[in-house]
């Protein structure tokens, strides 16, 4: 098969599942989602993306299967730690100054990020007037995400990643173990709210002080990037903060006037004001 | 017992030929047997013996008899003999003569046994001898004819006396003998009675055995069918585990075998996750079931999983649930609880319903496969995780790929940028570069003619006159310096400069230079001079035109910026080989933020530095670029008031400097996107206005507005004021036009075409290009209050008279004229106070620092504000109060509020506060920085209060709309922004508003509000997303109510799918409406739902 007809073809294919499940992968970068359909094809053993588009507008029950190939859930706890720490020394400080905080971790996936700001709020002594949004378009995804249960054999790599966060505590703290699993606090989710949210489709729900959106846009063409990172600014509030990973930069966005250099390595930025 | 053992058992047991209970059981019978018989055979024996003697007794009473007949028969024959003497009388004696000894030998040896007997036998014979022989001697008697003789001889009695004899003894031995016989038969029957009784024992016995045998067999055949049940269900089970199994199908196997193989009637299987065990499949299990997670110890099946072992629970109660057991509803009689368990940790555990009685070979089975089900489960966990990893790795390396996708579509953007940007730079620089001549060559005749003027050798210039073609020459000159500076960089940076090195006597250069400048400083008073280190080196390889360019462009620089002290060069030995310039002054300095700048092409630290000196302020970035082009650098060290000392350092030779070409980084400031151009913008309006025309220090209007023939009475009405006029038509148009203009004010049309026009006010308030330019409403439809909420100078409804538009153009002017900005603070520690006006001071910002709530209503009754600093603790009211009192009191004005306070603040404080204030500041190390970007944002907003006379027209106004009058809209939203914006939209109309922030708390007023008629919730806005209960489930909640089925309710939801709005409407929203929220629409739809 060309590579046109395949390009074609991934065209239709996204718009049918647009069509029948609302779910917008149309203007993902193309590239990726290229490779990750191929995945997909031999996973669902078909040939061609038309017999795969066949058979998930067919059969609904095939979808969440799919799905988990269109949207990439990866994710580490205190992923990238100088980032964390950056937070902790840079922005923490001056979300003392609000009486109360909402934060919006955008494409949360299964949680990961979500756990660790909540713990680093913990530990920061803010997580009581704090609210944590954590979205994601991944339903089976945010479902892991609220259960907050992660395998033990990555708690290693989380503590150590933790640690080099800053930790004012032990992540163990955080957790329990039990069966080989790690059970986060569930106190922690009382301070946390997961739901369902398309950064193509939807539209801003609050108004937040800090919006976490790591690794994300990296699978968004420039459009789409926009229209996310236009979201964010019109959620945060005056001075509020944009956090990206660090494959991700302003530079080119529409948006590159809307945000002023925080803490550039480690891509935190302010929401521009006067 | 586990099954290797077991089979070694059984081949055991074969080889031994009989089982050992088997074989144990034949030897107790044979035993018994041997016994039985023996006994048996003893006691024939005896009752032989027995009735052998009875009869030999029986004989010898026979005997008796027989000897005693025939001894009377002898007598009878004698004496008939006597009597006849016929000698046929004679007959019975001659045959007992011939049978009596006979007789008495058989009873000898009859009687052997018995002495006594022995004794009577002997007697007896004695006395029949005697009696024989009487009888014998009678007998002769008489044949010889002696009849007396004979009968003589009977007188003796002798005859008599041996026949009595012989009576008594045989009555004496018949006695002995009958007494014997009765011993005897006593003897024969007791024999007989045991022998009886060993038969019958005997007989029970191995009837018992028989029994016992038979049971045994019976017990050891039933065994075996169950173990082969069980076995055959274990080889079944085993069978349908194979293969790869997902661990679903795996439990849907393992289900319906055991179901069908036990004949349970329901079940379900849990795997072990995390805390608990979740159900992951089941077997005709009732449809919505919803506990599906257990937790080890909880209920019966938890308890199975917790102790490992199989639980069976007869007489399940009626209903089943009581028993916390998952499967819910379903009545089993009875129930198995089985674990399925791999090296004592517990994998699954299995649930199974009986309505039958459960057998114990269905326990058993399940104790047996509780390892195989166990492995199977793991096993397919394993492989879950092991998919799991797999996928993950995927996702990490497309994750990888993509960040490397990005990356370099961000390097080919930069590259593209870069490319771009010296391509254009390179135009530039050579469009200068050839500009030259076309500059010079007039600049130099108008530079000449001046210079003829001035000097005036004609005479017929007024003084006046001459002084004017001076400043034209002075001024001419000046342009001319520059334009020499802008193209001395530009050459640079198109490359163009070229560099001539040859060997430089570094003392000629600064001597040189010494010169040239000795009289600028001595013009000023300034002390100059230069000194060589003895370590400089002599000469220096260089550019000696480049070098003295550098050099005069540090060292005017320096007399400039000086206005007393000195001005000294200083060459010396530097690391590397290199020689240092250094140039130091005892000017004005420069502070440390401005050093980098300093170098920067067109840039200056400070407008009104380079206005005082004059100058172009491009000296030090051509010295710079020339310094890299010569392979050196220049280094700037200053203390502000104190001076300045400005390095070049360059190498010895060229050799040893890597020339950097062209295009230095020292002019990336350049590379800055220009700002749109008015070229870019769309087609002009079709309402003619200046924008072709403007006059760059002309005060400007924008008029934002549809209707033509209204905006070309505007843009007269401005002009008419003095101001120049854009017009723009949509609110697309009017955004562009303001961000490109930035007028100085602009009047707004609410009713636009694309957009409503407070859309756009919100735009441009939040643009920090727009932000501070006043904008002045006008519209058909009141909206008064969200406008001046949106930061509105003023609010005209239209039909609008030309007076009014006059007030508005003026209000803008004055907005436009103000200069000064105020700011009040209010707190109540002095030292605070102090520190707050320190800190928000600034050129044209007025600070009035109060202690208490008393002085702050004063000083707002007096003035307006732009802003407004209050601590919660005052003395006389609390912040809070004092905030109520301002909204309550129409002659006090209200600026925008910023709250400065200690002490953290609990959500509901929070949320009261936020009505007045849009920034809340909790005192912290980082809040003075946040408080002065906050105060910074608001004076550069416009303020948004009215004079008291404006605010009470206001509220005439506003009542106008009776349908929400005095309604009560239930505001369910946690968003502070949202509350804020959704009050002010509700409140003008006369509609009360109540806040829930989450799901629960709705729900908690709506209850509050059936118990008071006067608090009776008319509609409900209701937010989707909220923490504790999101908006769908509170939805559900309240029509689950009776009461509550008609309350209207609208959706507020951020989601854009079709989807989503059905499942609002399907949670039970009557209407839904898309954030962010437009106006007009919600103000609509609210009142179509507000019931009449």
């Amino acid at each position: 098969m060309g590579a046109e007809s395949f390009d074609i073809d991934m065209r239709l294919f996204v718009d049918a599942i647009y069509q029948k499940y609302q779910y917008d992968f149309r203007a993902y970068a193309a590239d990726s989602l290229k490779r990750r359909l191929g995945l997909a094809l031999s996973r669902f053993g078909c040939e061609t993306l038309s017999q795969l588009q066949d058979r998930v507008l067919r059969d609904p029950a095939s979808f969440p299967a799919l799905l988990e190939y269109l949207t990439v859930q990866v994710s580490d706890m205190f992923r990238e730690p100088a980032s964390f720490a950056a937070i902790r020394e840079q922005v923490v400080p001056i979300l003392r100054t609000y009486p109360s905080l909402k934060i919006w971790v955008a494409g949360c996936s299964t949680g990961e990020e979500a756990y660790s700001l909540a713990i680093l709020l913990r530990e920061e002594g803010l997580l009581e007037r704090s609210l944590l949004y954590a979205t994601d378009i991944n339903a089976s995804a945010l479902q892991k995400a609220e259960a907050g249960i992660y395998d033990m054999e990555r708690m290693a790599a989380f503590t150590e990643n933790h640690r080099r966060s800053g930790a004012k505590s032990s992540l163990s703290d955080h957790y329990t173990a039990a069966y080989g699993r790690a059970v986060f606090d569930r106190a922690l989710k009382k301070f946390m709210v997961f739901s369902d949210h398309s950064l193509a489709t939807d539209s801003v729900f609050a108004e937040v002080q800090v919006v976490s959106c790591r690794n994300v846009l990296i699978y968004f063409n420039r459009e789409l990037q926009d229209r996310a990172l236009g979201l964010f600014h019109d959620s945060l509030c005056h001075g509020g903060f944009l956090w990206l990973g660090l494959g991700e930069s302003l530079r080119f966005s529409a948006w590159a006037e809307g945000f002023r250099e925080m803490a550039p390595a480690e891509r935190i930025y302010r929401k521009a004001g006067a | 017992m586990n099954q290797p053992q077991a089979l070694a058992e059984s081949v055991r047991a074969r080889a031994a030929w009989l089982p050992p209970n088997t074989f144990a059981g034949f030897a107790v019978a044979v035993l018994a047997v041997v016994l039985i018989s023996f006994f048996s055979l003893r006691a024939v024996e005896a009752r032989n013996a027995a009735a052998d003697r009875v009869q030999r007794t029986v004989e010898v009473l026979d005997h008796l008899d027989v000897f005693l007949s025939f001894a009377k028969d002898a007598e009878t024959g004698q004496r008939g003999f006597l009597l006849m003497g016929e000698e046929r009388y004679l007959e019975p004696y001659r045959s007992a003569q011939v049978e009596l000894p006979g007789q008495l030998s058989s009873l000898r040896s009859l009687t052997a046994d018995s002495p006594a007997q022995q004794e009577r036998v002997k007697a007896l014979e004695s006395a029949l001898a005697v009696k024989m022989d009487e009888l014998a001697r009678t007998i002769e008697l008489r044949k010889r004819g002696d009849v007396e003789g004979a009968l003589a001889i009977v007188r003796t009695d002798h005859g008599k006396a041996a026949m009595d004899r012989i009576r008594s003894i045989v009555s004496e031995m018949d006695q002995d003998e009958r007494r014997v016989l009765r011993a005897r038969q006593d003897a024969w029957e007791s024999v007989t009675s045991y022998s009886t009784a060993v038969t019958t024992g005997g007989s029970a016995v191995l009837l018992f055995l028989i029994l016992v045998a038979a049971f045994v067999a019976s017990q050891e055949y039933r065994a075996r069918e169950a173990e082969a049940w069980v076995r055959a269900g274990q080889t079944g089970l085993a069978a349908r585990l194979q293969g790869e199994q997902i661990l679903e199908t795996l439990g849907e196997n393992v289900l319906s075998f055991l179901a069908g193989y036990l004949g349970a009637q329901v079940g379900a299987i849990h795997v072990q996750d995390g805390t608990g065990f979740r159900r992951f499949a089941g077997y005709a299990l009732p449809a919505g079931l919803a506990n599906d997670v257990l937790r080890p110890g909880d209920g019966l099946a938890g308890q199975a999983a917790k102790e490992n072992r199989v639980f069976h629970v007869r007489d399940v109660p009626e209903g089943y649930l009581p028993v916390a057991s998952s499967l819910g509803q379903g009545e089993p009689r009875e129930l198995l609880l089985a674990p399925a368990a791999v090296d004592g940790a517990v994998q699954a555990v299995l649930e199974l319903g009986f309505l039958q009685a459960v057998r114990p070979q269905d326990v058993e089975l399940l104790r047996r496969v509780s390892e195989t089900i166990g492995v199977a489960v793991r096993t397919a966990l394993d492989r879950t995780r092991l998919d799991e990893l797999l996928r993950e790795t995927q996702r990490q390396a497309e994750e990888l790929q993509t960040q490397q996708d990005e990356l370099r579509a961000s390097n080919e953007e930069l590259e593209g940028q870069g490319r771009e940007l010296e391509r254009s730079n390179r135009y530039k620089s050579e469009f200068l570069a050839n500009m030259s001549h076309e500059l010079r060559t007039p600049l130099n005749s108008s530079l000449i003619l001046a210079k003829l003027l001035a000097d005036n050798k004609e005479g017929n210039l007024t003084p006046e006159q001459v002084k004017y073609a001076q400043m034209i020459s002075a001024a001419g000159n000046d342009l001319l310096e520059l334009i020499n500076d802008i193209l001395d960089l530009a050459r640079i940076e198109a490359g163009r400069v070229e560099i001539r090195p040859e060997p430089v006597p570094i003392a000629r250069v600064v001597d040189g230079l010494v010169a040239a400048l000795q009289p600028l400083a001595q013009q000023k008073g300034l002390a100059f001079g230069a000194a060589m280190d003895p370590s400089a080196p002599e000469q220096i390889e260089t550019d000696p035109q480049r070098l003295g360019q550098i050099l005069r462009n540090l060292l005017s620089n320096a007399i400039k910026f000086t206005e007393e002290g000195e001005v000294s060069l200083r060459v010396s030995a530097a690391p590397g080989g290199q020689v240092a310039f250094a140039v130091r002054d005892t000017g004005i300095g420069i502070p440390p933020e401005h050093q980098e700048v300093i170098f920067e092409a067109f840039r200056q630290a400070d407008g009104s530095t380079q206005r005082r000196f004059g100058g172009t302020g491009l000296g030090l970035s051509i010295s710079r670029d020339l310094a890299r082009l010569l392979g050196g650098a220049i280094a700037v060290e200053s203390d502000p008031g104190k001076g300045s000392a400005f390095t070049l350092q360059l190498p010895l030779s060229r050799a040893q400097a890597a020339v950097p070409q062209a295009r230095a980084p020292g002019t990336e400031p350049l590379a800055r996107p220009a700002r749109r151009s008015a070229a870019a913008l769309p087609a002009r309006s079709a309402v003619q206005d200046d924008r072709g025309r403007l006059s760059p220090d002309s005060r400007l209007v924008l008029v934002i507005e549809d209707d033509a023939h209204f905006a070309g009475i505007l843009r007269d009405l401005a002009h008419e004021m003095g101001f120049q006029c854009v017009v723009a038509q949509t609110a697309g148009e009017g955004i562009e036009a303001a961000i490109t203009y930035v007028p100085g004010g602009i009047v707004l049309d609410i009713n636009l075409p694309d957009h409503s026009g407070l859309g756009v006010l919100d735009q441009l308030k939040r643009n920090p290009v727009t932000r501070h330019i006043p904008v002045h409403v006008v519209s058909v439809s009141d909206r008064t209050q969200e406008a001046l909420g949106l930061g509105a100078v003023g609010y005209a409804i239209k039909p609008v008279n030309r007076e009014q538009m006059v007030e508005a153009f003026r209000k803008l002017e004055a907005k436009l004229a103000q200069g000064m900005r105020r700011v009040l603070i209010v707190e109540d520690d002095a030292g605070q106070r102090e520190a707050l006006a320190n800190l928000l001071g600034a050129e044209r910002v007025e600070i009035v620092a109060v202690a208490t709530a008393a002085e702050a209503l004063d000083r707002l009754k007096a003035v307006t504000f732009d802003c407004m600093v209050v601590d919660l603790n005052l003395p006389d009211l609390s912040g809070y109060q004092l905030l109520e009192r301002m909204a309550a009191q129409e002659d006090v004005s209200f600026p925008p509020v910023i709250v400065y306070t200690g002490r953290s603040l609990e959500r509901d404080e929070e949320q009261r506060l936020r009505r007045f204030s849009r920034s809340i500041i909790i005192k912290d190390a980082r809040s003075p920085e946040r408080l002065l970007d906050e105060v910074t944002l608001f004076l550069h907003q416009v303020e948004s209060n009215l004079p008291p006379e404006r605010q009470r027209m206001l509220k005439y106004a506003r009542s106008r709309d009776s349908a929400l009058e005095g309604r009560r809209v239930l505001v369910v939203e946690d968003d502070v922004r949202n509350v804020f914006a959704l009050s002010s939209v509700l409140e003008p109309t006369g509609a009360k508003v109540q806040i829930a922030r989450n799901g629960k708390e709705a729900l908690d007023a709506l209850s509050r509000s059936l118990g008071d008629p006067a608090a009776g919730v008319d509609l409900v806005l209701m937010d989707i997303m909220m923490p504790e209960m999101d908006g769908l489930t509170a939805m559900r909640e309240i029509r689950r109510n009776p009461q509550w089925q008609k309350l209207p309710i609208i959706a507020l939801t951020a989601k854009a799918m079709k989807d989503d709005q059905e499942k609002c409407l399907a949670a039970g929203a009557n209407d839904y409406i898309a954030k962010p929220l437009d106006v007009d629409k919600l103000l609509s739809l609210v009142r179509v739902w507000m019931p009449k």
